[in-house]
């Protein structure tokens, strides 16, 4: 059994191409051609019963499970006309801040530093640096048990359904993690010192950014749609602005504005529009450390996102400290035909729902635009804004500044974008 | 006393991908005095990625059954230690793709803890998402729940 050949675990299926055309120099042509599975969700979702959906969309990724488990839950709240308690909402809040923590701590240590740092991968940090991803691995692990003492366990949690919880969580779970917590915040701390010390490749693009906006908390879960040039729409109208489109490259839509804009979603979408809303210690940060706004380089995505661990670390503290299980976990829910949307944020950005039922709960329709649609016209423009400044280098360099670039977005596309092949034509 | 976990690793709609989790589940219904035993438990992990080290490190050892694919016919049972999985490596440079054998792999560069790990894999045909389990996959999960049993009986005299 020592020499099985050329194999593969399972899960580690799809690839994302990425083209580049040239013409005396110049981009002409860049493709980003992708395989995108939340397409057939929605079919698959056709004629379930509406308390199987979050379960089922929780699927669509292992890293964000609790972003399409929430923006559904809103989405078909919406559509019975069901208002939830104060306490679900603190809790769905809660199991928010352990996906943001679980998945901001693998995007900054695991995959992105070591692109910066010219690292393979995290094994060769690792190698070199031990300490440095055990902190990791613990500031991750935070999150993930946060996840479990609220959803039963700690990937694809099962507590969630429409209407509230199945049950409450044990409050002396909860209250347990505060120590954790308290370490977690710290590191988060120096993550973001961390991260300010790290090599970005110098590119500043003027992006319209787009994120959930809330007057009294950092946009997660409810509140406006946003963007940096002034539109501002309620969710239930965010199909009148944002069109999504086949391109024939690509299996993923793309999506755009109505005015034919491109426009970027995700933590510095978050952070550019969001920062008044910040806890105490993450907007210190931004001062203590001089961090200025907005940040328009995608690569510094990555303190973006250092900038939200604190934040996170910081509300989940909050709310820990508050968390008092009272009144019902779920509403019964009355059944009845309807259509409703809903939207939160993503670690990687805006993510929409909508949904059809019939009177007997059973879904008819489904839309589900991931932040990744949403990015990937931008990323293929950026890519053009990149061209010049890599085309007279070696491929095998301009192949990595170009992959770094695509993988600062992490583009989430349940698992599948795995090895970027770059091409380069002259044509 | 020493606590030994049989971990399914899978994702339930992605074809036979569920292979693993499938097999944990049916090993459980048939072979209910072991899977019962205190020092047993039973653990149902969808893409656990970097989870699994933590997991990992609250048992003595462990039993991981999940699909494989390499050159191999569909449904054929791999019996693998952790030395063999370095064949296995996707070679991934995404933080998205952490399998099993990466994962192992970084266990072991950041801890000295040892578990005694054992891979059961079986080849899988197809991993479209929605579909079930081929034919031929679920017609191998019977022998993949006599071979959980083995190992775990493996285990339990090793101690």
């Amino acid at each position: 059994m020592k020499n099985i050949k050329v194999p593969a675990l399972a899960r580690v299926e799809g690839e994302g191409g990425l083209y580049i055309g040239l013409k005396n120099g110049k981009a002409v042509e860049i493709r980003l051609d992708i395989y995108e599975p939340p397409r057939f969700f929605e079919g698959f979702l056709r004629d379930r019963y509406l308390q199987e959906v979050p379960d089922i969309t929780a699927r669509i990724c292992g890293i964000c499970p609790v972003a399409y488990q929430m923006s559904a839950v809103y989405a078909l709240e919406n559509a019975l006309g069901v208002k939830i308690s104060p306490q679900v909402r603190a809790l769905r809040r809660l199991m928010y801040c352990g996906e943001y923590i679980e998945s901001h701590a693998l995007h900054i240590y695991m995959l992105q530093a070591p692109d910066l740092l010219g690292k393979e991968s995290v094994l060769e940090v690792a190698a070199e640096a031990p300490d440095v991803v055990k902190t990791a691995l613990r500031l991750k692990k935070i999150g993930n048990e946060l996840l479990k003492a609220i959803g039963g366990r700690s990937v694809h949690p099962v507590n969630v359904c429409v209407g509230g919880f199945y049950s409450w969580p044990d409050a002396k779970a909860i209250k347990a993690l505060l120590p954790d917590m308290e370490w977690g915040l710290n590191a988060a701390i120096d993550t973001v010192k961390l991260a300010l010390t790290l090599p970005y490749p110098d590119l500043e693009i003027d992006y319209e950014f787009v994120a959930l906006h809330h007057t009294e908390e950092y946009g997660v879960i409810e509140g406006d749609v946003l963007s940096s040039n002034g539109r501002k729409l309620s969710i239930s109208e965010y199909e009148n602005s944002y069109i999504e489109e086949h391109v024939r490259h690509s299996n993923a839509l793309h999506s755009r504005t109505v005015d034919n804009n491109t426009y970027l979603v995700g933590p510095l979408a978050r952070l550019n529009l969001n920062h008044e809303q910040l806890m105490p210690r993450a907007k210190n940060s931004l001062q203590e450390f001089g961090i200025r706004l907005p940040v328009k380089n995608p690569y510094k995505s990555l303190i973006a996102r250092s900038i939200e661990l604190v934040h996170f670390y910081e509300e989940a503290i909050q709310l820990i400290k508050e968390y008092k299980p009272s009144g019902p976990a779920h509403l019964e829910l009355k059944l009845k035909a309807g259509e409703g949307s809903g939207a939160t944020e993503a670690p990687r950005g805006l993510l929409y729902h909508r949904y059809k039922i019939d009177a007997r709960g059973m879904v008819q329709f489904a839309k589900i635009t991931p932040p990744t649609a949403q990015n990937l016209p931008r990323i293929e423009a950026d890519l053009f804004k990149l061209t010049p400044k890599i085309v007279s280098l070696p491929e095998a360099e301009a192949t990595l500044i170009a992959e770094h670039l695509v993988r600062s977005y992490d583009p989430c596309i349940s698992c599948a974008t795995h090895f970027l092949k770059l091409k380069i034509a002259e044509k | 006393m020493k606590k030994v976990a049989v971990i399914g690793i899978g994702q339930s709609l992605r074809g036979d991908d569920a292979a693993g989790l499938e097999a944990v589940r049916r090993w459980q219904e048939k072979f209910p005095e072991t899977a019962n035993r205190l020092e047993v438990r039973v653990e149902a992990c969808e893409l656990p990625g970097l989870a699994l080290i933590d997991l990992l490190n609250d048992f003595d050892a462990a039993i991981l059954v999940d699909a494989v694919q390499s050159a191999g016919n569909p449904g054929t049972i791999h019996r693998l230690d952790e030395s063999d999985l370095a064949s296995f490596a996707s070679g991934s440079r995404s933080a998205h793709g952490w399998g099993v054998a990466e994962t192992l792999h970084m266990r072991n560069q950041l801890t000295d803890v040892e578990v005694n790990i054992r891979i059961i894999g079986v080849e899988a045909e197809q991993m479209e998402l929605g579909a079930e389990l081929s034919r031929v996959v679920e017609s191998a999960i019977p022998d993949l729940c006599r071979v959980i049993e083995e190992e775990i009986h493996a285990l339990v005299q090793e101690k």
